[in-house]
């Protein structure tokens, strides 16, 4: 699938219209920083995903859906992309109302199954991308790689997995289940005068305990405890029961969260050892605060917040790229302190929810009815107290290990044994008066036990189950894990083994005869859980095996890597696309990357992909349009203003094309001019690979050199270094013909210039052009390519040579 | 080359057709599992919410067979 017209309308920078006919065709667009040219890879992802990811991280609700349209569109109309395909079929429009609420024209089957596949697919790689991939750890090489290869979701259902488990695991530690059984199976004890575990012993224990009632009837399921209860009940039993139960709550509530208390009193102190000399170290208090800078700073970067190379702290000029790598290797070096860190959190964590546990089984005693009666007041004031003091213990779970405010001893906020004591005896006392005044009354007697052997039994089966399926459940993610990190990790590695071959060859073509091969991307394993930590990428460098390219390779190298890595997954997954964005990924590139990433593009993609290129890079784009036009590219600028936002500008780039044209129709308005325009942009190219010197301009104004000012330049240059290229390129006798051209076609002059004046002053200007410029290898001659011993330059390949002297 | 990788779709989607035979998993779970992806709506929260609804039904269906 191929893309013949991609129409926007209302989208992100775009007001009005912006038509892109491609005809199935790659495209190359400039556009300025701010020009709106994301606005065409945005729309595209958009209309496949239905979502923007980069808008989406700042507004996760309606998933970037808010900032799609223009906001000046009129409120009734819809915003729209528009994308016509190759095949016709698949042709739709999504369009999105100002109530953000979206629409697809095309709902064939067809079409969504189309959609779906192409999630799968790689359409777009952002600058960003790479950017990130350049500064990543191990493990954040792994989640980036698995993004750019489309894993992403891959490694977002591995840490699903990992995480729920783990919760489960902590969660069955926290409810300490053994002391709640424990708990419910005293109450049986002391009312049936036995444990009971299973349904049949809870039954045969009741049927004896009913026993001397001599009734009619038998227990034979948990259902007839019930209808005994009924049936032996009488006016005035159960509030006798309720106050005896509530007692019996009240004595089991306490003695579990004495003996809950008793391990969180451990953990509190293991936490507390671990807190109070953390916050001690001065050193790793800044440490921690740098750490939390630096992370908020990666992510105001990495959401590219600021668009200009500058630190967003000190607004100090500065590469921003350069700005991430140092910060992530300070990160790096922060690792231990966040690790550390991590535990102490962790361990907070856990505390908390057992103490959530107590606390809600306090709270839930506290709500009890009988508490608002007088003469329990002051127990409810001892059961408060209790509340309190595990309140106390969870405030101090909240500090801020960063802060002075150091965390208590445990002696200061240890619940006072004798307080919980007193409390069991109390309620204890309560129960045994109860039932004291029951012992005259059989009836009531085994009424009472049967009540709150009933109520202990359920609660024991509901502990019980509630138990074993957290175990399950707990079970169940970790083999589900085990399953899925295999299948993780056999995918990556065939990806890996595979991909490696594609990613050196599109490495190498970028970076010929230099010390880097046998690239090779290599999983990481821990030692003990056998789990894929990350990746890391190995490679020959001057014939030693290292696995460090941040090191070693300049930014340029490292993002070569990145996008060999992302046109290694082209290759691999675009079954039904055969297209893809590169939204100005070479902003980093030095020139002879982009030049060779250019040729990579042409040599390895050309025929079989469509490619829309976009960049706001003038140098690039005049590089690489002179030699995709001949491939059959399109050239596009886009530029924006007031009234439309983001527009489409007529190309100003392809000037051979469109005098050839001219030529060939013999129609020769404005052909002096776009001659002259050529020529002044190639001599500006020879001028700087020959470093000829100019007179100091400031900004703009540098760009504004003329034919004439560079032609003196340039042979000035080959007057001091090079007899054979002055003598051959004759620039004494080429140098009136510019400015002869631009009077008589720039002003009013009575001469009127004929198209074989034209014709010739063409051919002049390309006979000139062609003895500075390589048509084997697209390149000027350059001082870049010099040979110093044999006193030659050349344009890097062996047909363009000339005597150069130093 | 590109038949024998899988997208990360791919392995996803071989997992969980393939994860009922894993043996010993409790089914109740897997099938929330599966249902949430299906649907799209795996995140942590629905799946927490999916699997402490779980306990709260398998409880709510003890009781009632004690009720009978």
């Amino acid at each position: 699938m191929k893309i013949k017209s991609i129409t926007l309308k209302g989208i992100r920078g775009v007001r009005n219209t912006l038509p892109l006919d491609l005809n199935n065709r790659s495209i190359l667009i400039f556009g300025d920083n701010g020009s709106g040219k994301s606005t065409i890879s945005d729309s595209v992802e958009w209309f496949y995903s239905d979502s923007i990811e980069h808008i989406s991280s700042e507004e996760i609700e309606k998933r970037g859906k808010g900032a799609i349209r223009n906001i000046f569109m009129d409120q009734n109309d819809d915003a729209y992309v528009d994308i016509k395909f190759s095949d016709s079929s698949h042709n739709a429009i999504r369009s999105i109302d100002n109530a953000a609420k979206t629409y697809n024209s095309n709902e064939t089957k067809d079409f969504k199954e189309y959609l779906e596949d192409s999630q799968a697919e790689r359409l777009i790689l952002r600058y960003n991308q790479l950017v990130e991939f350049i500064v990543a750890t191990k493990k954040q090489k792994l989640d980036k790689l698995q993004e750019i290869i489309g894993f992403s979701e891959v490694g977002n259902i591995r840490d699903l997995l990992r995480k729920i488990g783990g919760k489960i695991k902590r969660n069955i530690k926290s409810e300490q289940f053994d002391n709640q059984k424990s708990t419910k199976q005293s109450t049986l004890i002391e009312n049936l005068g036995k444990p009971t575990y299973t349904t049949k012993e809870f039954i045969d224990a009741c049927n004896k305990l009913i026993k001397p009632l001599n009734l009619n009837q038998s227990i034979k399921t948990i259902a007839d405890v019930n209808d005994i209860i009924k049936s032996i009940e009488e006016k005035d039993d159960n509030k006798v029961s309720s106050m005896i139960n509530f007692f019996g709550r009240v004595s089991e509530t306490m003695k579990l969260v004495k003996e809950n208390m008793d391990q969180e009193y451990i953990n509190y102190q293991n936490y507390y050892d671990l807190f109070s000399p953390f916050q001690k170290e001065p050193e790793k208090i800044v440490k921690l605060s740098v750490l939390n800078l630096l992370e908020e700073g990666i992510q105001i970067l990495r959401k590219e917040i600021f668009k200009e190379d500058i630190c967003p702290l000190c607004e100090q000029t500065i590469n921003k790229i350069e700005l991430i790598r140092k910060l992530t290797v300070r990160l790096d070096d922060l690792s231990e302190i966040s690790s550390e860190k991590e535990i102490i959190d962790e361990k907070a964590s856990d505390l908390k929810s057992a103490l959530q546990n107590n606390y809600d089984n306090i709270r839930s005693l506290l709500s009890e009815k009988l508490l608002s009666e007088a003469e329990l007041r002051s127990f409810k004031e001892l059961i408060q107290e209790i509340e309190n003091n595990l309140k106390t213990f969870k405030d101090e779970l909240n500090k801020d290990i960063s802060q002075t405010e150091p965390l208590k001893a445990l002696s200061l906020i240890k619940i006072k044994s004798n307080k919980l004591e007193f409390l069991i005896e109390l309620s204890q006392k309560k129960l045994d008066e109860l039932l004291e005044n029951q012992k005259k009354n059989l009836r009531l007697q085994i009424y009472t036990k049967l009540f709150r052997a009933n109520d202990a039994f359920k609660d024991y089966r509901k502990i019980e189950k509630r138990h074993e399926i957290l175990l399950k459940q707990q079970n169940t993610f970790e083999s589900l894990f085990s399953d899925f990190i295999l299948r993780q990790e056999e995918a990556i590695n065939t990806f890996l083994d595979l991909f490696s071959h594609d990613i050196n060859d599109f490495y190498r073509i970028m970076n010929p005869n230099e010390n880097v091969q046998n690239i090779k991307l290599v999983p990481l394993k821990d030692r003990t859980t056998d789990e894929l930590l990350g990746i890391t990428i190995e490679y020959d460098f001057f014939d030693t095996r290292t696995t460090q390219p941040i090191a070693y390779l300049s930014e340029s190298h490292i993002n070569c890597l990145g996008l060999s890595f992302f046109l290694a997954s082209v290759k691999a997954f675009n079954k039904r696309n055969h297209f893809f964005v590169l939204d100005d990924v070479v902003s980093s590139y030095d020139r002879s990357h982009r030049t060779r990433f250019a040729k990579l593009l042409i040599d390895k993609f050309n025929d079989d992909y469509q490619i829309i290129l976009l960049t706001h890079e003038q140098e690039f784009f005049e590089l690489v349009s002179s030699s995709i036009v001949s491939k059959g590219w399109l050239i596009n600028e886009i530029g924006w203003n007031k009234e439309d936002g983001t527009l489409a500008k007529t190309a100003l780039i392809d000037y051979r094309s469109q005098i050839e044209d001219k030529i060939r129709k013999r129609d020769k308005s404005e052909l002096g001019n776009l001659i002259r325009k050529y020529l002044e942009r190639q001599l500006k190219s020879v001028a700087y690979n020959l470093d000829c010197k100019v007179s100091f301009r400031f900004n703009n104004l540098n760009e504004k050199r003329m034919a004439p000012e560079l032609l003196d330049a340039i042979q000035s240059t080959l007057n001091k270094h090079s007899k054979e290229l002055s003598e051959k390129a004759k620039i004494t006798d080429f140098k009136g013909l510019p400015s002869f051209i631009a009077n008589t076609t720039s002003h009013d002059n009575s001469f009127q210039e004929s198209i074989e004046d034209l014709e010739v002053f063409w051919e002049e200007t390309s006979k000139l052009i062609k003895i500075f410029y390589c048509n084997s290898c697209n390149r000027f001659v350059s001082i870049s390519n010099i040979e110093k011993g044999n006193k030659k330059i050349s344009c890097g390949c062996p047909d363009l040579t000339y005597e150069w002297k130093i | 080359m590109s038949d024998k990788i899988k997208s990360g779709k791919e392995v996803i989607d071989d997992f969980f057709a393939e994860i009922l035979n894993i043996p010993d998993l409790h089914e109740e779970t897997v099938q929330k599992l599966i249902t949430l992806y299906a649907t799209g709506k795996l995140t942590e929260t629905n799946l927490q919410n999916a699997l402490d609804k779980i306990i709260e039904e398998e409880l709510n269906l003890m009781e009632k067979e004690d009720e009978n």
